[in-house]
């Protein structure tokens, strides 16, 4: 089945990418300590050494296509230039970098303010490039079953596991929809546009009511007792790639405080 | 007896009664199809064979002993009665193939290994091993309903109940479901009951079958009884399988001499060619 959205495509890399088999757990282990080191750095070469070697992991280990990379990073980096321009123009103190004379006033950029912004920048670029790593490579599944290793209530778990296999049936439903309306030019001007996305989405609502029915009737007729159990066939963290993990994290810690007292400017 | 329904009747909250005092009777290792048009109580009748409904009146025996609504039993009914929905998406909750049929293994309590085992077997069984792995949403309808029923076979029922299994298949998975469905019947001599309106299926499929209309049981036999008696079929709206119908007009319009016994499949029609060939030559 084809999918064209950006969070449908993630899911299908998540199954099929060349670190799909690898433990959740070293790759959770790695994901989460490099982004707590890169966000909470406060320097700027940490984040850009995290995000540099995420990006190889992702693109070379787990075989993830540059071009798809690239597209899950615009949006999240345009925000992110916006808000470290406001940083940059508006923020800092001390030594003043550049000054700009207008009419009545004049505009001071601060050294410091433009190393927060770029710092800030990295540290997010960083953190961004961890977090992908991690959609990219595990399943929802593995991360399912992991967080009930981790002791998670049931209920959360067992809830979102529904909700995330539900929101696809739905997804292809609200779609198939969206389909008959335009073909009955539903979607013909902005008056007719409103009614029918109201409509499409107080059907889908009755729709997932039905099918939350006729799931749990399913469910029943496989003997569902109230708790969803699962398959624990994860495969196991490697002793080898745990130690690494830490030695690299220990390497950035170290590398924060060589660098601390060196600005990007 | 395997299954013996005693004045079922059904009557939904809106006021419907979609089934009106039906008694029927199924033996084990058979293969029954239950024939009628959208609307003339199939699936309910479906459901209250695993106690999914609760019949307003009248009782199900389940190898003779009335069926009990307690969550106890019930889970011990459908331990033995699987049943497979229209609509696999239904039935397919899990994130993975593998987690949906392990589902039902792992309710009835058994271990993680022997679960493993059972699921590996159920999706060799379907054809679905490569898939295990694979969330269901990138499956076909297809393959959608091979892992449904590798769900239920991985509890090892005893009975399979299907609703409409081909519906909405292409040819091909169609005779593929349809051949898995017999192979199970030969082989582990599991008894199948299905719902459909697909005339053309019912032949190969069915030793014997049930037509429903309105809620009631209007005819049982087996394929061959029920099929020549074309008004009946036709005053419920069904047809008579594409081949039969021929065999019918070549006998009526054409003057033929073919037996009373039309044809129902293309090998029976191909000996019936091969008679009349060779009938005519002598």
């Amino acid at each position: 089945m084809e999918h064209s959205h950006l969070y449908a495509q993630i899911d299908r890399y998540a199954y099929t990418n060349a670190l799909a088999k690898c433990s959740p757990i070293t790759k959770g282990f790695f994901a989460f300590s490099a982004l707590l080191i890169s966000v909470s750095s406060p320097t700027a070469i940490v984040p850009a050494v995290i995000f540099v070697i995420a990006t190889i992991v992702t693109l070379y280990a787990a075989k993830i296509p540059l071009h798809f990379y690239v597209d899950m990073f615009t949006l999240p980096t345009i925000m992110l230039t916006l808000s470290c321009l406001f940083i940059a123009l508006f923020f800092g103190y001390g030594e003043p970098l550049a000054e700009i004379r207008l009419p009545g006033f004049i505009w001071i950029i601060f050294k410091n303010g433009l190393n927060l912004s770029i710092t800030t920048f990295l540290r997010v670029e960083g953190a961004l490039s961890c977090l992908f790593f991690l959609v990219l490579t595990t399943s929802i599944t593995d991360i399912f079953i992991t967080l009930r290793k981790l002791k998670v209530p049931r209920t959360v778990i067992e809830l979102s596991l529904l909700i995330y296999r539900y929101i696809f049936v739905f997804l292809e439903v609200s779609a198939k929809m969206n389909t008959a309306q335009t073909l009955r030019l539903g979607h013909s001007g902005f008056i007719n546009r409103i009614r029918s996305i109201a409509l499409l989405a107080g059907n889908l609502f009755i729709r997932t009511l039905e099918q939350g029915e006729r799931t749990f009737i399913a469910m029943n007729s496989r003997g569902y007792d109230g708790n969803i159990h699962v398959l624990e066939d994860l495969p196991k963290p490697t002793k080898k790639a745990v130690g690494c993990i830490a030695i690299f994290d220990a390497a950035l810690l170290v590398l924060i405080i060589l660098t601390i007292n060196i600005g990007v400017i | 007896m395997l299954f013996k329904l005693e004045k079922l009747s059904h009557r939904y909250s809106d006021g419907t009664l979609a089934l009106d005092e039906v008694s029927l009777n199924i033996a084990k290792s058979e293969r029954i199809a239950l024939l009628g048009i959208n609307g003339s109580g199939k699936t309910t009748l479906l459901k209250h064979l695993n106690g999914i409904l609760k019949p307003t009146s009248g009782t199900v025996y389940y190898e003779d002993t009335p069926l009990e609504y307690n969550t106890k039993a019930l889970l011990a009914l459908r331990k033995k009665v699987g049943f497979i929905f229209q609509d696999p998406n239904d039935q397919l909750f899990a994130p993975t193939v593998k987690q949906d049929v392990a589902f039902g293994p792992l309710n009835l309590g058994y271990s993680q290994d022997k679960t493993k085992m059972l699921v590996d077997e159920a999706l060799k069984i379907v054809d679905m091993s490569e898939f295990a792995e694979k969330p269901p949403h990138f499956l076909s309808l297809g393959q959608k309903k091979r892992v449904a029923l590798a769900g239920v076979l991985a509890m090892q029922p005893e009975v399979i109940i299907m609703d409409e299994p081909t519906a909405n298949l292409d040819p091909r998975a169609t005779s593929e479901i349809l051949h898995l469905l017999l192979k199970l019947n030969k082989d582990s001599g599991i008894t199948l009951i299905l719902a459909t309106h697909d005339v053309d299926m019912v032949p190969l499929f069915a030793t014997r079958l049930y037509i429903l209309n309105k809620g009631k049981i209007i005819a049982e036999g087996i394929p061959k009884e029920i099929f020549s008696n074309a008004e009946l079929i036709r005053s419920v709206n069904l047809r008579s399988p594409r081949i039969t119908h021929l065999f019918e007009v070549l006998k009526k319009e054409d003057n033929l001499p073919i037996d009373k016994q039309l044809p129902l499949t293309i090998s029976e029609a191909r000996k019936e060619i091969l008679k009349l060939l060779e009938n005519k030559n002598s």
